[in-house]
């Protein structure tokens, strides 16, 4: 399948004579793929994601999405593309508390000038997809953990993004609103293919990806595949990986 | 740690946030010290003040002042702590007793207040020079300059009273807050979720209707005296309209407002755009915890406003109807004819220039046995009528020829008045009016004078509000032709003869009208164009300056709680702009809805409170001021000039609040 994101040799330096948060990291991100990246703190995982998205530059090294050199835009340019192409996904859900659920839903597709009956038509299908349909008219204070990450996830998905970025998205919810909450991006990834790329230091969360790309000191040091096994004995050969690691501290 | 090094810590780190309240602080004390000042300003006091009227009003409103002092200093003082509550429940989490977070508080309030106390008195002192200066110069006063000082030890000590007793009322405050409100509470308090709005039409119906209805009752003075005004009495239509605005402001902006944008969401094709979808659901969420303080906002803004409309007005209508009430340089009643010259040679040493004229008029007065008569025709003759009750009349047209009016008009410069008016024919007349014709127009009326055994109709071709002679000296003018007037002083005695004295050499001289004051032992009827002018500033600016010093600090009030609550209201949502930008909002965008959130906080006060200012001025103007002069547009010029002022101060506030609210935003 065709690459969709692209990263080659990208290294980030916050200030000089400093140990790289990135050190050359090159890989490839295939069209429809669920991936998840796994560290531990100061690994270099939030760098990867906010150089990733556009809202950081690399030191060296280039990052190219569906086609596009994220060097080569302007601010406006890097806006536009995070506008058209990229969604997100945040442990705090990120919600604006101002707005409604079905408003904070909508703000994506408004910023994509679709007419107003297609945009209610989309954020209602989501809603009931993410089992949020009947809060649609609530404030996000209202709303339990889950739900609120779950409406996050449908703002990010809504616009079918070329790529979906979630940062720990179960790190704030109780077990069963996380285990909601990753079925309903593996269903969005596996029947809308949406193509994700997500954050996590939790081995159960990253089990519902393709693939694992592990991180130690700004280098990829590990990649586990899920290939043809199934998620309970993907989970058990990322916790026993994971535990190596550690070990080897 | 002691508390001392904490405050100083704190202050330092905040710096930019405690800044502009040290200066808006600084700001109130410098004109409540510079009043204070001139309120102990003995010197200058005996001055201006010979009655005790102007240390009356500085009593009163030295009240309003320290009210007005300590309630935007609570404000502003509850308004920080809201914003560092969640640090002082990490205080007490850490274990520090509330008894200390408290004198933390205090000691940084102390702080503060001292900073504002040391700039006030020294800018204050300038201040209060300045206008020492000024008022001296505008009413040419002679006051020694060294006998006041600069720095009035009374009015220090005053104000280090008052700020010592603002500190208390802010511990106070403070402390009940503290005590109150449990660890747990210090500690979400910025959690704190709001409660939802409910939205119901009929508060929102109600507000509306109720300030339209305030607004239709505020017309109803135009309709003169058929109004409402005068049916039913000023006062209890006055109170009610008061109570009508006062009333629909509150439901207007905490229910109609809300109503209006949440029925605008219905709108989809208007509300699903990139900007009204952020900035409609935030004025709604907003208006949640801070209808409150716009509503006061509102009130204050058109409380301003219309002090300094009227304020205006009420220095601007008066000078502008000097050139009605004494046309001429100098004016006045000749009893002897031996007055001409010694009145000339008074005038010869004050001003050797050729330019001086003297108009002698001879003002006949002429019954008439018409039952339709001006109102002009009466004037003056009870008492209560007349503004001076001296200078009480017999009923009656006084007849001046039409060549003398134009000496008169020629004398006083008003040229352009000559070919506004035809000459009459002898059976012709022009009446002057004393106030502008509103219904009653008298043109095409006619008028059988009585003179001698005889009576000659004459018909009203005109009326004019151009009065050539002053109104102390003659209302009713009748101009009639010269043929006419010579019949009336053939068999009629005159009943006046007026002096009228012009000349730009004597223009503004106060002496020579001291002497011939003196000279006609301060006769009623002697009266001055530049005199006049003269006493209505000494009279007047005292009064302005008080007026002012009120609305300078509500100026600084209203502007500096806008920008506190939009400053609070952008930083408590900074994460909300950064998932904006996230999602693709570019900085312009985002610039762009903090310009529209902070545009639509400034105007809700600013606009209301205008069209409130509009219609208090209208009522002012109508009811309590006399009209003498024509409806014309100069006239509200000085309105406008104040409207203008306030809209130059919220703009300056609008731009510094949203450029702190987008560096606060935009900063990564």
């Amino acid at each position: 399948m065709a690459a969709l994101l692209k990263v080659n040799e990208v290294t980030k330096i916050y200030a000089k004579g400093q140990h790289p948060s990135l050190n050359k990291v090159s890989f490839n991100v295939a069209e429809s793929e669920f991936i998840a990246i796994m560290g531990a703190s100061g690994s270099g995982k939030t760098t990867l994601l906010n150089v990733l998205s556009t809202i950081d530059t690399p030191t060296s090294g280039s990052i190219i999405i569906n086609g596009v050199n994220l060097k080569q835009l302007s601010d406006t340019g890097a806006a536009d593309f995070r506008r058209d192409n990229l969604g997100f996904i945040f442990q705090e859900y990120f919600l604006l508390d101002s707005l409604t659920i079905r408003e904070n839903i909508s703000v994506p597709l408004t910023l994509q000038k679709l007419p107003p009956k297609k945009i209610e038509k989309m954020v209602r299908s989501l809603a009931e997809r993410f089992g949020i349909a009947s809060q649609l008219d609530k404030y996000p204070n209202e709303l339990s953990g889950g739900q609120r990450q779950r409406a996050s996830a449908a703002r990010a998905i809504v616009k079918q993004p070329s790529i979906l970025f979630a940062d720990e998205p179960t790190g704030a919810l109780d077990s069963s609103s996380a285990t909601e909450l990753l079925k309903t991006l593996k269903e969005a990834n596996e029947e809308l293919h949406t193509t994700i790329l997500m954050v996590t230091h939790d081995a159960y969360a990253a089990s519902f990806a393709n693939r694992i790309l592990i991180f130690k000191d700004g280098r990829i040091i590990q990649e586990l595949l899920k290939q043809d096994t199934d998620r309970r004995t993907f989970y058990g050969a990322i916790a026993r990986q994971v535990a190596k690691l550690d070990t080897e501290r | 740690m002691n508390n001392l090094s904490m405050a100083l810590k704190n202050l330092k780190n905040n710096f930019s946030f405690y800044a502009l309240y040290l200066l808006s602080v600084s700001f109130v004390i410098t004109v409540f010290f510079a009043f204070t000042s001139f309120s102990m300003n003995t010197v200058m006091l005996e001055k201006i003040s010979g009655d005790g009227r102007v240390e009356t009003m500085c009593s009163v409103i030295s009240v309003f002042l320290m009210a007005f002092v300590v309630f935007y200093m609570s404000y502003s003082n509850r308004f920080f702590l809201r914003r560092r509550t969640k640090e002082l429940g990490v205080y007490a989490l850490l274990g520090y007793r509330k008894t200390t977070v408290l004198s933390l508080l205090t000691t940084e309030n102390f702080l503060i207040c001292f900073g504002a106390f040391i700039v006030g008195i020294l800018l204050g002192s300038v201040f209060h020079k300045g206008i020492v200066f000024g008022i001296t110069k505008l009413l040419d006063l002679s006051i020694n300059n060294s006998e006041i000082p600069f720095f009035n030890i009374n009015a220090i000590v005053k104000t280090a009273c008052f700020i010592f007793a603002i500190v208390i009322v802010l511990v106070l405050s403070n402390s009940m807050f503290l005590f109150k409100t449990p660890l747990m509470g210090l500690v979400r308090f910025e959690k704190r979720a709001e409660q939802k709005m409910k939205f119901h039409a009929v508060p929102a119906i109600i507000g509306f209707c109720s300030i339209i209805f305030g607004y239709i009752l505020a017309l109803d003075i135009l309709r003169g005296v058929k109004s409402v005004w005068f049916t039913i009495g000023f006062s209890p239509i006055a109170m009610l309209t008061l109570v009508l605005i006062v009333l629909g402001t509150i439901l207007f902006i905490a229910s109609f407002l809300p109503f209006v944008v949440q029925t605008g969401k219905n709108n989809k094709r208007k509300f699903y755009t990139e900007t009204k979808i952020i900035t409609s659901p935030n004025f709604i969420y907003r208006m949640r915890s801070n209808s409150k303080t716009l509503i006061m906002l509102t009130l204050l803004s058109a409380a301003t406003l219309t002090v300094s409309s009227t304020m205006a007005l009420t220095l601007y209508y008066p000078i502008a109807s000097v050139s009605r009430i004494a046309p001429s340089e100098i004016e006045c009643r000749i009893e002897d004819e031996s007055e001409i010259n010694a009145i000339k040679e008074i005038v010869g040493k004050h001003s050797s220039e050729k330019d001086v004229t003297f108009v002698e008029t001879n003002i006949y007065k002429v019954t008439s046995s018409s039952e339709q008569l001006p109102m002009e025709y009466s004037i003056g003759n009870a008492k209560g009528d007349s503004d001076n009750e001296k200078i009480l009349r017999n009923a009656g047209f006084e007849c001046i020829p039409y060549s003398d009016y134009i000496s008169l008009l020629e004398a006083q410069g008003r040229n352009k008045v000559f070919g506004q008016i035809s000459k009459p024919h002898d059976s012709e007349c022009i009446l002057v009016k004393y106030q502008p014709a509103s219904d009653n127009d008298e043109t095409g009326n006619v008028y059988p004078l009585l003179i001698g055994n005889e009576e000659i109709p004459v018909t009203v071709t005109a009326t004019t509000l151009d009065n050539p002679i002053s109104f102390a000296n003659s209302v009713g003018t009748l101009i009639v032709s010269d043929n006419l007037y010579h019949t009336i002083a053939e068999s009629l005695s005159p009943e006046t003869k007026v002096l009228s004295i012009n000349g730009q050499s004597i223009e503004d001289n106060e002496a020579l009208f001291l002497d011939l004051s003196n000279y006609l032992n301060n006769s009623p009827y002697l009266q001055g164009n530049s005199h006049r002018i003269h006493e209505l500033f000494s009279l007047n600016s005292s009064t302005f300056l008080l007026i002012g010093f009120l609305v300078i600090l509500f100026f600084i009030a209203t502007g500096s709680i806008l920008y506190f609550n939009n400053i609070s209201a952008v930083t408590d949502s900074k994460a909300d702009y950064e998932i904006l930008r996230k999602m693709g909002y570019t900085n312009k965008k985002i610039k762009k809805i903090i310009k529209k959130q902070t545009i639509t906080f400034f105007s809700i006060p600013f606009l209301l409170g205008l069209v409130d200012c509009i219609f208090a001025t209208l009522i002012y103007k109508s009811a309590l001021m006399q009209n003498i002069l024509e409806n014309s547009f100069m006239l509200y010029v000085p309105v406008l000039i104040a409207i203008m002022l306030t809209l130059v101060i919220y703009t300056i506030y609008y731009g510094m609040t949203v450029h702190t609210c987008c560096k606060t935003v935009l900063k990564r």
